[in-house]
């Protein structure tokens, strides 16, 4: 389980997950961190689809768990926020989940030891190009955690790694911050205030819609920001996105004005999580079809896109989202 | 009720319409894509028989997203149908279901007779599909509600499909969405169905009410998954009691099922076999946990054959 950046994933499975810790990050964000068998190899941008355990083959009794909130009857996907292999045979997933429904009300009640089911790993992963430099991880909300174990498998692969995160405001960034580096509010000077991402030795830019914390506005113009003076060659730089859907198109735009190289982790709701709901789609260029553009499922042929290839929903062309 | 029968002994074979599936479960059409989405998670070979999503003569894009939204325990879908079209389906998407070595149904949907006609025709003369199931009530594509709410126009419908249909059995998936549904059981059986596929989904919708929304782009879709099962099984018994039992046409329940009790329901309701759909997208091990909990069932009960428990509601 080792991540090495370009091996191909193992097939997707059906695991139990143990639940191991439960943690608030900030005001709506958690980590949930779920042990189960080794999976031998998984890569960031993949994706954990997560639900009860299955009732018990018919068995007329209520689902394993002691909690009492509504349960959800779908799984829900999640980036995989981070991957270890433990006790030699087993392995801890991390999720990071903001609650705003059903599914995130029943996992926010999970305590140690409660049990979870999970189709894993899912979906494509980020590409690492041979030749960038740098690598650049831009995230809004909770489009933070594929990033953060992007930057642990970058951190591996000696390029010049730096995470440019925002947030509404400091209460919504699910981060641990280090209080004794200060934050710098320029916008063109990263630090390495936030725990996790020093661990991959990744410096971090923060910024906030209302200026809380760091650079004052989203994450894209914080990008734009630092871009101007990081004397950085487009051609040796990578960006990597994941947040909502406007700051990624603002991100996308950018890179692909200066033909920097940009990845987007799109989210999607979707029913199965692999390929056969038909739930997920995500509208993409096709210059052999009639109209110029085609459907793919962001859970099978993504969730991770090449960012020239989406059809943004300003585009026009009559593309449906 | 004790009984010397095991588990192994226990005889889940269904014979229907000339197919023969080892055991009564299926998928349900669009919830399993053509076969190999589901292969890491289950032998796809293991199914009673396996039941593809539409196809139409076309590719179809398929409805804007959001396309799907969880309910009380249930979803609403408005997929429209997307598909590779006729052709992909059977340069692609045949192959690997010509490896399963177990009945394969396609589901059909059209825009007219013709339509229906022409790819139900194509696939007749593929030998690994054993049956066609007509999609007359996909609730999601304009029009696609006439042929399944008018007793006329699906008899009408059915008579134009039966003579291109020589091979495969012929399987008609009737709606809910209707006042009668025992009066279009009645229309398909003129028609020449030799099977009943019930229920498709029921007409639903939800709204976002921060803003206003409908929470589908479609606006409406179909309602699927636990919610609707007590409406599937009253809708197989009445079928069963009024219609298929005496024109000896095997009916295939299908709404909400999720474990094996509830495929005792449908059997008991009339079923003679079922299709599990929504809960594959929950476990995609549904149809296997589902003949075991079948086997030790019958084998407490000492009935040597699930057979002897299609339409054995004691009223």
């Amino acid at each position: 389980m080792t991540v090495t950046v370009g091996d191909s994933p193992s097939p997707p499975r059906m695991l139990v997950g143990c639940v191991i810790a439960n943690q608030a990050l900030c005001r709506e964000h958690f980590r949930l961190t779920l042990r189960t068998e080794a999976i031998e190899n998984a890569l960031p941008g993949q994706f954990v689809h997560l639900g009860p355990p299955s009732a018990d083959a018919g068995d007329d009794v209520s689902r394993k768990g002691t909690s009492f909130a509504p349960i959800p009857l779908l799984r829900r996907a999640f980036s995989i926020a981070g991957m270890r292999l433990v006790e030699g045979d087993r392995c801890d997933i991390d999720v990071i989940y903001r609650v705003v429904g059903t599914a995130t009300t029943w996992m926010a009640s999970l305590r140690p030891d409660d049990a979870a089911s999970m189709l894993v790993p899912l979906g494509n992963a980020f590409p690492v190009s041979k030749g960038k430099k740098y690598a650049w991880l831009v995230g809004g909300g909770v489009g933070l955690p594929p990033l953060l174990w992007l930057s642990e498998a970058l951190n591996r692969s000696s390029r010049s790694v730096t995470a440019i995160i925002g947030a509404r405001n400091r209460d919504l960034l699910a981060l641990t911050f280090d209080e004794s580096v200060e934050i710098p509010v320029d916008g063109y000077s990263a630090s390495r205030v936030s725990a996790e991402f020093a661990a991959n030795d990744t410096p971090v830019i923060l910024s906030s819609d209302d200026g809380s914390v760091g650079f004052r506005g989203h994450a894209a113009a914080a990008l734009e920001t630092y871009y101007s003076r990081a004397g950085v060659a487009a051609g040796d730089l990578v960006v990597y996105t994941c947040g909502p859907e406007l700051l990624m198109r603002a991100v996308a735009r950018f890179c692909l004005d200066r033909s920097i190289e940009c990845h987007v982790c799109m989210e999607r709701a979707m029913a199965c999580g692999t390929g056969t709901c038909q739930s997920c789609v995500v509208a993409v260029h096709e210059a052999g079809s009639p109209d110029g553009w085609r459907y793919e499922l962001c859970c099978t042929q993504g969730p991770v896109f090449e960012a020239g290839r989406i059809v943004w929903p300003d585009s026009g062309g009559g593309v449906q989202h | 009720m004790s009984s010397s029968l095991s588990p192994e002994g226990v005889d889940l074979s269904v014979q229907l319409a000339g197919m023969r599936l080892a055991n009564p479960v299926m998928t349900a059409s669009g919830t399993s894509g053509y076969g190999p989405e589901y292969a890491p998670f289950i032998d796809v070979s293991s199914l009673g028989a396996f039941v593809t999503k539409a196809v139409t003569a076309q590719e179809r894009k398929g409805n804007p997203q959001p396309r799907t939204v969880e309910t009380a325990a249930g979803m609403l879908n408005a997929i429209g149908l997307a598909n590779v079209g006729l052709e992909r389906f059977v340069t692609e998407k045949i192959p690997f279901l010509a490896t399963l070595g177990i009945p394969v149904i396609a589901n059909v949907a059209g825009h007219d007779p013709d339509e229906f006609a022409m790819v139900s025709a194509r696939l007749d003369e593929i030998p690994c599909i054993s049956g066609v199931e007509l999609n007359v009530s996909c609730p999601n594509v304009s029009g696609g509600l006439d042929y399944s709410t008018n007793a006329t126009q699906l008899e009408a419908l059915v008579t134009t499909v039966r003579p291109r249909v020589r091979r495969a059995a012929l399987i008609v998936k009737l709606s809910p969405n209707v006042t009668d549904i025992a009066e279009m059981a009645r229309a398909a059986v003129r028609g020449g169905a030799e099977a009943l596929s019930m229920i498709n989904t029921l007409s639903g919708m939800a709204i976002n009410v921060d803003t206003f929304r409908p929470l589908l782009a479609n606006v409406t879709g179909g309602l699927s998954g636990p919610a609707i099962k007590p409406v599937a099984i009253r809708m197989v018994h009445k079928v069963y009691s009024e219609v298929a039992r005496d024109a000896g046409v095997p009916i295939i329940g299908m709404g909400g099922i999720q474990n094996w009790r509830d495929v005792v329901e449908f059997h008991l309701a009339g079923a003679s076999a079922v299709a599990v759909g929504t809960n594959l997208f929950v476990d995609p091990t549904t149809p296997n946990t589902i003949c075991t909990g079948l086997r030790q069932f019958l084998a407490d009960k000492g009935i040597p054959r699930l057979t002897d428990l299609i339409g054995q509601l004691r009223t």
